[in-house]
């Protein structure tokens, strides 16, 4: 009862209290001092809510270590004071019964002087406070590769780690190691320390926790022990993903041998934050040849593109030299369409990348084989001087099988803050064989049956190139102050067999017929040393002077064997082709020193420049390698080249560029051998020693406008391009067999001047998109036919449109046309002169439908029109194609699909240059259905829209 | 023995009076490969092979600008123009320039984007701290971890301000703590702004912004003309970022 009453008053007597003071504000007072009382000058005092820790207020202590914060709102809060060194006060404030509260003197205490000093100020770790304790989380404490965690703690600031392997940590016994929180292998803390690796953990956390027995039972024993937490690397990313393909199908056309369709293609990615490491395989008789971009990059990894490894230094850190070559490339071969006739394929590689901000290395082995069959039928239309035409008919089957292997290397070494070395390696090795059997028919002014040939060819051959580059780069400590030096060796040697076997029929002249049967062998040998020098040196601030060497020496080599099969001896010797043979030996040096002034300044880039540059040609041939009285080649040509570039940064996304530049090319090795080829005995290609290396001057102007807050675009430019030395096949027909013999030579006077614009915009924001655009050109080229010159004029006109629909996530249709018109004047024969015209009309269209199915149709339309040839004809390609994505995680995918659905490939192709028109139709795959199936492990993903940028 | 005293006090007071004001040097990285996994119209497989193929080439640096003083501060560029990395190049930098009056609680800020200039002039408004408790070392500077949200772009931000500069500045748009921001962190490293110079002296009259032509519009309209803009980017399937400061 006495204790009912006391209550009862004492609820009274609050609730007067409360009424009477409950002001709607409160002041908050106090003082911060360390441990030993002194007051704490400068200290940051917060007001937090303690829901979220929400910023509500802040001040700052006095001199005296006070500070207060008026009129506060009545509320909870958290004060919270930090002070350099001290461990961060953290209290919960009540709000008090009056309108002040004075929270007296508040202890902050230090944070230990070492642990500050080394995780804080040198390790620059963040350190987590939680109450009284201290977390501290070292992830760069370093230790060598291969250490054990036990040697990351013995780093630890006010960590010890004895002989045995126990830790005492703040100069207590750690009784425990937890891994991710969790214990680690039973309760032995060396458990972890001993056998875990150092490089496998990102955090180590010290902290004091309660005890084990505390944690079971729930009763708080008051006994603290000290625990270390290691938190494994959670960017230490590991993982692997890959993807697989494999379709299978049949051709589906009337009337013709269906064959069976198949494709495969697979790929896998192994990798950490240092290393990856990828596999990649397919094949196909569906003239897919090889990888497309995103199979390369997948393939490559941070090794697909790197753009400092270009070691022929010059304007605008641009190559200096372009060699016509017609050897393959030693890269690996990306290619994006389909190629023509019926191949089969198949490539396989393997890719390693290491990657650290120090050093990096890649190399990888790609392996891959084509084997294409090809029937065609060609008819090509020749104008001559005097009224003259040639027709050629053609039919022709050829089967080549190619193989190639190739492997790169590339690794780049950080020697210090400012040098880089470089050095590349890239190889291929390659077979080939082929089979050709042709039959072609030449006819005097369209009509008249001349000569005719057959031919049943067989080649073979096999080469080796390979390219090495060292490169170093040098900054300087000045800005803008660069050294670069590279020094490369390029080797190419080829063997070639040809087994030549032809009858040729002349209807006019004799009425004879000519039948040749040769073994031809040819063996060549190519090596290019370089070197290339590049200094950069700034001055007066928005100046910058650049100054380049380049080296080069090419050494040919030929060496060409023919026999003549037609007087083969009873034992199998042949009797040599003299007039057909040839040794060739042939050094090309080149040298080229330029310099440039660049002015940089607010978006402004103008370079003015130029080289100076020298080839020598020195070389001698003859019939055989054993004859001393050998044909000499020694020419040299000097000449000086201009550079100008101006890029313009206009404000608001709007760029002006332009570009003045010769570029220089050198001779191919095959145009540059006297070699004399008949393996068409119709049309002899010969290589002329004397070839200068062309120059086309480039003359660039552009405007380019975006905004990307309305989605329009526009550019234009207008460009011309002038040819001095330029490589032309100058023709020399027989009048009487009209046999054509062409031969490469240098001529000047050729040029092509064109504009082209596109011009963008969305009809309606992110529903659709409308686009224009134009390209317009007019070229003379120039061919020396029989001794006459000859110049053709080609004028080309052509539009294009596109439409781009997006109207609702379920169904998108992208559209595009282009008209073109191509008119071509022969002035050896004006009543030829011709009019050719291309359209091109495309559509994607993409539909989801209910359940996962998706359908995806494309067309391909092409018109080709040649009045004078009466030709007309129509291309329409329709590819279509339903698809399911499957499983929970969408990882597989079914697709049925209709390739050439109309089976109207034909493989046509119409054109007209210099003084002739072509028309070609190649056997191509045409309509096929097959079903796919994927598995991705990173999921399918279905394309609806296509990708901005 | 008061001129001691008196003499201690005013060199204290005159270093604090310099701590309030100088200039701070931030190295601005961003990391476009992160930047681009955060876009929701590309596949798994598309963000990782962005990731694997620019591994070695994804971070853009730029150096950024923040004078300070108790009265306001303003955040630009460094430089007026952009430089390579080996200096042999440079371009221009769009305007952006964000000044803070602390005393009359305003914001000017001029800022090129979307095709045009914008200035954007409107009373302060702090952004929501939450203060954390993690404490590192920024160039020499014991800071405090505070965090925030940009609820336009979705990110997270981090701030790490330094209480020895007791000045409620901070680099981009961001103010209102108990001292100087000196890191920056959006969205988990995507972008990181880091002091990398401090330098203490007067700027009174250089807190003042250039003479700039634009279109002035307030806070909130610029807010819903980025959200339009990142709306309609990510449903044309195009990347808003190339257009807008990250």
């Amino acid at each position: 009862m006495k204790y009912f009453i006391l209550t009862g008053l004492l609820c009274l007597l609050m609730t007067g209290v409360f009424a009477q003071s409950a002001p709607a504000r409160f002041n908050l007072l106090g003082k911060a001092v360390d441990t030993s009382a002194v007051a704490l000058n400068g200290a940051t005092v917060m007001l937090l809510t303690p829901k979220d820790s929400a910023l509500v207020n802040f001040t700052r202590t006095s001199e005296t270590g006070a500070f207060q914060f008026k009129n506060l709102k009545r509320g909870t809060y958290l004060l919270k004071i930090s002070y350099v060194g001290s461990i961060p006060f953290n209290r919960t404030i009540a709000p008090p019964d009056g309108n002040e509260l004075d929270l007296g003197e508040l202890k902050l205490k230090p944070i230990t002087k070492e642990l500050f000093e080394v995780v804080v100020k040198t390790a620059r770790a963040p350190l987590t406070i939680k109450g009284d304790t201290i977390e501290y989380n070292a992830a760069t404490f370093k230790v060598p590769p291969g250490s054990t965690v036990e040697e990351l703690l013995r780093k630890l600031p006010g960590v010890q780690v004895d002989q045995e392997g126990n830790i005492r940590a703040q100069g207590q016994e750690v009784k425990r190691v937890t891994v991710d929180g969790k214990s680690f292998f039973g309760s032995d803390p060396k458990m972890a320390t001993k056998n875990l690796p150092a490089d496998a953990i990102s955090k180590v956390q010290v902290f004091t926790d309660k005890s084990e027995q505390a944690k079971i039972t729930g009763v708080d024993d008051g006994k603290k022990e000290k625990t270390v937490n290691l938190e494994l690397k959670d960017n230490f990313k590991k993982g692997g993903f890959g993807k697989l393909v494999a379709g299978g199908g049949s051709d589906l056309v009337p009337d013709r041998d269906n064959r069976a369709r198949g494709e495969i293609k697979g790929n896998y990615n192994k990798f950490d934050t240092k290393q990856q490491f990828s596999v990649i395989g397919l094949a196909n008789n569906t003239n897919q040849t090889g990888l497309s971009w995103n199979d390369y990059q997948d393939f490559r990894g941070s090794n697909s593109f790197n753009w400092n490894d270009e070691a022929d230094f010059g304007f605008n850190g641009g190559r200096f030299i372009m060699f016509g070559d017609d050897q393959e490339s030693l890269s690996i071969p990306v290619t994006g369409g389909r190629g023509r006739g019926f191949s089969d394929n198949q490539a396989g590689g393997a890719n390693y990348n290491y990657d650290t901000k120090k050093t990096k290395l890649s190399s990888n082995y790609y392996y891959s084989r084509t084997r294409l069959s090809l029937d065609a039928l060609r008819s090509r239309e020749n104008f001559l001087p005097g009224d003259l035409s040639i027709l050629t008919a053609d039919t022709s089957g050829q089967i080549n099988a190619n193989s190639n292997h190739r492997g790169s290397i590339r690794f780049e070494k950080s020697l210090d803050s400012m040098s880089t070395l470089i050095f590349l390696n890239n190889s291929r090795f390659g077979t080939n064989s082929g089979l050709l059997q042709a039959e072609q028919s030449l006819f005097r002014n369209g009509e008249t049956l001349t000569t005719r040939n057959v031919r049943n060819n067989t080649s073979s051959g096999q080469s080796l190139g390979m390219a090495n580059t060292l490169l170093f780069r040098r900054k300087f400590k000045t800005k803008g102050r660069n050294f670069a030096a590279s020094a490369s060796i390029l080797t190419n040697t080829s063997e070639s067999q040809l087994d030549l076997n032809t009858s040729t029929q002349f209807f006019e002249s004799s009425r004879a017929t000519l039948a040749q049967r040769q073994d031809q062998r040819t063996n060549s040998v190519s090596n290019e040393y370089k070197a290339s020098l590049l200094f950069t040196e700034p001055f007066k601030k928005k100046f910058f002077w650049e100054s380049f060497y380049n080296f080069s020496l090419r050494r040919d080599v030929a060496d060409r064997d023919v026999y003549d099969r037609m007087r083969e001896g009873s034992t199998g010797q042949m009797p040599r082709l003299d007039s057909l043979s040839l040794y060739y030996e042939n050094n090309y040096l080149y040298n080229r020193l330029g310099t440039s002034v660049r002015y940089s300044h607010k978006g402004i880039n103008l370079t003015v420049g130029a080289a100076a540059q020298r080839f020598d040609l020195d070389g001698e041939y003859a019939n055989d390698q054993s004859l001393f009285l050998r044909s000499k080649i020694n020419r040299t040509f000097m000449n000086i080249i201009p550079s100008v570039g101006l890029n313009y940064d206009l404000k608001n996304n709007r760029y002006l560029n332009f570009n003045y530049s010769v570029n220089t090319q050198m001779p191919s090795a095959r145009d540059l051998q006297p070699i004399v080829d008949n393996s068409n005995p119709l049309f002899i290609r010969q290589g002329n020693p004397n070839l200068l290396p062309s120059q086309a001057h480039n003359l660039w102007g552009g405007f380019s406008y975006f905004n990307p807050g309305s989605f329009t675009n526009f550019w234009g430019n207008i460009n011309y391009n002038y040819f001095t030395n330029q490589v032309v096949y100058n023709q020399v027909i027989d009048p009487t067999t009209l046999v054509t013999t062409t031969r490469p030579e240098n001529i000047s006077g050729g040029f092509n001047v064109g504009a082209y614009t596109n011009f963008s915009f969305p009809l309606k924001k992110t529903k659709s998109n409308l686009g224009f655009g134009t390209n317009t050109s007019y070229g003379e080229n120039l061919l020396y036919i029989n001794q006459v010159l000859n110049t053709s004029k080609n004028q080309n006109y052509t539009f294009r449109a596109r439409l781009d629909l997006t109207p609702v996530d379920w169904f998108t249709l992208y559209a595009n046309g282009e008209w073109g018109i191509q008119k071509v004047n022969f002035s050896v024969d004006t009543r030829q002169n011709q009019t050719i015209y291309n359209y091109t009309y495309g559509g994607e269209m993409n539909i989801r439908l209910l359940g996962d199915f998706y359908i995806n149709s494309n067309l391909n339309y092409r018109v080709f029109i040649n009045e004078r040839f009466g030709f007309n004809q129509h291309v329409p390609i329709l590819n279509a194609s339903v698809y399911k994505i499957l499983g929970k995680e969408k990882r597989w995918e079914i697709r049925g699909t209709l390739y050439d659905a109309l089976n109207r490939n034909l493989g046509v192709n119409l054109s007209a240059f210099q003084n002739f028109v072509t028309n070609e139709r190649v056997q191509t795959i045409s309509r096929y259905g097959m079903l796919t199936l994927t598995y991705n492990m990173r999921g399918v993903k279905a394309q609806m829209k296509r990708q901005g940028f | 023995m008061l001129k001691p005293i008196l003499l201690l006090l005013l060199t204290t007071s005159l270093a604090f009076a310099q701590k309030t004001e100088g200039i701070v040097t931030y190295e601005r990285k961003s990391h476009w490969t992160k930047i681009i996994a955060r876009l929701p119209f590309l596949s798994r497989e598309e963000k990782d092979r962005a990731a694997m193929t620019w591994k070695n080439d994804d971070e853009d640096k730029v150096k950024m600008k923040l004078l300070f003083s108790e009265k306001g501060s303003l955040f630009t560029y460094e430089s007026e123009q952009a430089q390579s990395d080996d200096g042999r190049w440079s371009w221009r930098q769009d305007d952006y320039f964000i000044s803070r009056n602390f005393e009359k609680e305003t914001m000017t800020d001029i800022i090129e984007t979307l095709g045009k200039t914008y200035i954007i002039e409107d009373s302060l408004r702090t952004p929501v701290w939450k203060v954390m408790n993690q404490i590192k070392d920024v160039n020499g500077y014991v800071c405090m971890k505070a965090e925030t949200t940009d609820p336009i772009r979705g990110q997270k931000i981090a701030a790490w301000f330094s209480q020895d500069i007791p000045v409620p500045a901070g680099p981009e748009r961001y103010f209102g703590l108990p001292g100087l921001i000196m890191e920056l962190d959006i969205n988990e490293g995507d972008v990181i702004l880091e002091a990398v110079k401090v330098e203490f002296k007067p700027v009174g009259k250089e807190l003042a912004l250039p003479k700039a032509k634009g279109k002035k519009i307030k806070e909130t309209e610029y807010e819903s003309l980025l959200t339009k803009h990142i709306n309609d980017s990510i449903k044309a399937n195009r990347n808003p970022y190339w257009a807008i400061r990250y």
